[in-house]
């Protein structure tokens, strides 16, 4: 069958790095590519010049048969091609089909309201999208807003949709309505470019794969004949099979974090003891209560009632700064806003909640010169790839910006550690990376919340699991103790 | 550290910074900016039957053709800037500042107030006396707008912009009363005595106000880059979201930079009464805090670069009058070009998203 897309000796430098060296892409109709690589192996960069947001340095773009130069993201909508990003591009407070009619010619110059509103009736049953024209966006959770992403793209006729980790933020369940979606848009003839982490989801849905490594293409695959473990290496260049050691000994270090009928906005009394040397995994559907607990535990949210302590000190009403001096740490999962300033530098990064104490700073001063020399020791440490420590964190790639994250609050040695997605976004090389250091700040006699919600993880790295359900603990168990029909229910809201 | 860490949803921390101003953009495309400004005012001059050459000559004359028009010059733009780098300050820390119209005026009544009660003081004595009053009076009205806008929920915008009207008239009820003349037929208060007047520099028809205002903009410049304070500043001006995660105090934050503006703008009201007209004169400082927001945004809110911009307004005023009295060019184009320097720098400055 002839290609729907040919991408040929694709080249792209930024300054002296290559991030696309002469990379061809084939897709053809029907057919699911997955495209994977490490953070920074050049796939977000590839799609970007597919899609007319950044242009090609060399190398040539077909499309249907036609040649796409110089094009802009108009042009590639225009032409066919559909991009659904990790983050959605719509309006809560607006109806589906009201965001579907949004920047449309179709919708009319008078509204068509009645006739789009049919039409996403009309496509919904058919891709089995499950949508209802009328809900707002607001109202839907996440795994619907991105059908609405994929509905917009169906009705403005693309031919081949780019799917930028499209999992990620999803439950279970939802990730399993997504895939069934993805092949009955193969059925239809669509092509689709699959970006992602996961290897299972890649065996279960993708015809062939490519994967990209420092900006070149280090293998093809066809899904039918290859195993995880193949891809896995062809990803990063090693085998990452993953021993546990987790909850093989009881701890026994002493009560360092303890909740007593603890409660704030958003969560119901929770009550919860965790030891040094414990890592406490916190699993469960987005949206039951995860934001408000870790806010909660670490100041950002105030408390309404019952009692927090921290190696024996009450830090019930403490402010994050006083939590913080007292040893506590905290990734939280909103990189863009919270964790990271990103039109700040790698160093600045790095000093965000220490700039008061060296090396950063002395007194009422900056220490410039030893805040320097400790961002570049931390750069080197946690394998932070940038230039140098004055890098702006908004070009970095987002496992990098993470990498700054897990190494500022890990080097202040904290006595409790709170990590909310500490791994969200990084490939399977940075994942065992950030849990392998969390390990080893647990063998050393810390305590650690690890709230995520992949399960695998959680389950890799626990000594006792808690699912969250509607804002308090649906159960908790040693993870000798849980097996998946048990988390499952759990998270599914049913105590056990 | 006391308060409660205010809760802050992803939602309305985005609908916050629409509305906070981004730290402007590198020193070329502002370069450019004016000199499309130049261009287009040449244009205006020409369409208005004037040699535009001549007109900027004429401007350029009046503004340094002399010593004596040289320190005209920097004491126009010495307001500009003490006030220009405070606003600069609370911008860069996400806090839209509109009060320095109110403070200046204040701080200058404050000053005069300062010096007219110490009539028997040294002169060095008197006028540091009366500097620090100003600057004391424009911090106390700076306070009001804070407390208003912490305690009360109410924008800081509105906080600041509106207590300028109530600032004006509390000036001029002052004038009416205690500090005024009596029978001088216009709100003005008795010549201050001589020991609080602003000495001349020597060789120049300037006062020493434009030094302490550049050292003003250095001493700010310090505080941004090098200390933790200034870090806490640019952090919360970047993300409130991550300044609460750092566990900075937004509310000591907002006290420290207000307190900072208020304070520089009160001076440049003590300096311009104390050095300028001798005596506290209703609408004295009429549009300088304006002024001084084009400053700190023609400066790209970097306390250095506030420097040359006052000079650039200050120097182009006072060259305005010279204008209009050799070629007949009206000086209110001046204020035409100070527009669209305005216009086209916030345009280099957006376009860099």
């Amino acid at each position: 069958m002839s290609a729907l897309l040919e991408m040929r000796g694709i080249v792209r430098r930024f300054g002296d790095l290559c991030a696309n060296d002469n990379i061809d892409l084939d897709v053809r109709p029907g057919e699911i590519l997955g495209l994977l690589g490490e953070n920074g192996s050049g796939k977000s960069t590839l799609m970007k010049v597919l899609f007319g947001m950044l242009s090609a340095d060399a190398g040539s773009i077909t499309f249907r048969g036609r040649p796409l130069v110089k094009h802009t993201p108009g042009e590639a909508m225009a032409a066919g091609i559909a991009m659904i990003h990790q983050h959605f591009m719509l309006i809560d407070a607006m109806t589906v089909t009201e965001n579907v009619m949004l920047g449309w010619p179709e919708a009319g110059r008078i509204l068509r309201v009645k006739e789009i509103a049919s039409r996403v009736r009309e496509a919904s049953r058919r891709f089995g999208l499950d949508l209802d024209p009328d809900s707002p966006i607001a109202s839907l959770p996440l795994g619907r807003r991105q059908r609405v992403e994929i509905l917009k793209a169906i009705l403005r006729n693309a031919e081949l949709l780019i799917l930028d980790e499209p999992t990620s933020n999803l439950a279970p369940a939802e990730v399993a309505d997504l895939l069934m979606i993805l092949r009955r848009l193969r059925d239809e003839a669509k092509g689709i470019v699959f970006i992602t982490h996961k290897l299972p989801e890649v065996l279960e849905v993708c015809d062939n794969v490519v994967v990209l490594r420092v900006g070149r293409v280090a293998g093809r695959a066809a899904v039918a004949g290859a195993s995880r473990g193949q891809l896995a290496e062809m990803m990063i260049g090693r085998d990452v099979s993953a021993p546990n050691d987790a909850g093989s000994t009881p701890p026994s270090g002493a009560v360092r974090l303890a909740a007593k009928d603890f409660f704030a906005r958003g969560l119901s009394r929770l009550t919860v003891e965790i030891r040094g040397g414990e890592i406490l995994g916190v699993a469960g559907v987005d949206g039951n209560g995860q934001i408000e607990l870790v806010e909660a535990l670490t100041g950002l949210r105030p408390t309404t009632g019952g009692e927090l302590t921290l190696d024996g000190r009450d830090i019930t009403q403490a402010t994050v700064a006083a939590r913080m001096k007292l040893g506590l740490a905290y990734m939280p999962a909103d990189r863009g806003h919270t964790a990271l300033v990103k039109d700040m530098s790698i160093a600045e990064n790095l000093m965000l909640r220490d700039s008061r104490r060296p090396p950063y700073g002395r007194g009422p001063l900056l220490t410039k010169a030893s805040g320097a020399a400790k961002a570049r020791a931390l750069m080197t440490d946690y394998d932070i790839r940038a230039r140098d420590p004055d890098f702006r964190v908004a070009r970095l790639s987002g496992g990098n910006q993470q990498k700054i994250v897990v190494a500022r609050e890990l080097d202040r040695q904290p006595a409790v550690l709170i990590a909310h997605q500490a791994a969200w976004g990084l490939d399977p090389g940075a994942t065992r990376f950030v849990l392998d250091r969390m390990i080893a700040l647990r063998n050393a006699g810390a305590a650690i919340i690890y709230v995520s919600s992949e399960l695998e993880e959680v389950l890799h790295i626990s000594d006792r699991i808690a699912v969250m359900a509607g804002g308090g603990f649906a159960g908790i168990a040693s993870r000798s103790e849980v097996d998946a029909r048990r988390l499952g229910l759990w998270m599914s809201g049913r105590a056990a | 550290m006391s308060e409660a860490a205010p809760a802050m949803t992803p939602a309305t921390a985005r609908r916050d910074r629409r509305l906070r101003l981004k730290a402007g953009g590198p020193p070329a495309r502002i370069l450019i900016a004016l000199l499309l400004s130049i261009l287009s005012a040449a244009a205006l001059i020409a369409v208005s039957g004037h040699d535009p050459l001549s007109a900027f000559a004429a401007i350029a004359k009046g503004a340094a053709g002399s010593e004596h028009q040289i320190g005209a010059s920097l004491n126009r733009s010495t307001p500009y800037l003490l006030a220009g780098v405070g606003v600069a300050l609370c911008f860069r820390a996400g806090i839209i500042n509109i009060g320095a119209e109110g403070q200046i005026a204040v701080g200058g009544a404050g000053a005069a107030a300062v010096a007219l009660v110490l009539p028997g003081a040294p002169p060095l004595i008197a006028i540091v006396a009366a500097l620090i009053g100003g600057a004391l009076a424009g911090a106390a009205w700076a306070g009001v707008a804070t407390a208003i806008h912490l305690g009360r929920r109410v924008h800081e915008v509105l906080a600041t912009l509106l207590l300028n009207f109530v600032a004006l008239l509390l000036v001029q009820q002052l004038l009416a009363g205690p500090l005024g003349q009596f029978g001088a037929g216009f709100l003005q208060s008795p010549l201050l005595p001589r020991s609080a007047w602003l000495p001349k520099l020597p060789g120049f028809d300037a006062h020493p106000g434009f030094l302490i205002a550049v050292a003003a903009a250095a001493a700010l410049s310090f505080v941004l880059w090098r200390t933790p304070f200034g870090f806490a500043l640019r952090v919360a001006g970047s993300s409130r979201l991550a300044a609460a995660y750092a566990g900075f105090s937004l509310q000591r934050l907002t006290w420290g930079a207000m307190l900072t503006a208020g304070a520089l703008a009160g001076l440049a009201g003590g300096v311009e009464v104390l050095g300028v007209h001798r005596r506290l004169i209703e609408g004295f400082s009429l549009g300088f805090g304006f002024k001084a927001v084009t400053v700190a945004l023609l400066g790209a809110m970097e306390p250095l670069a506030v420097v040359p911009a006052a000079l650039f307004v200050g120097l182009l005023e006072s060259g305005a009058l010279a204008m209009q009295r050799q070629i007949g060019v009206p000086s209110a184009l001046v204020t035409v070009i100070e527009g669209l320097t305005m216009l086209y720098v916030l345009a280099a400055t957006v376009v860099r998203k």
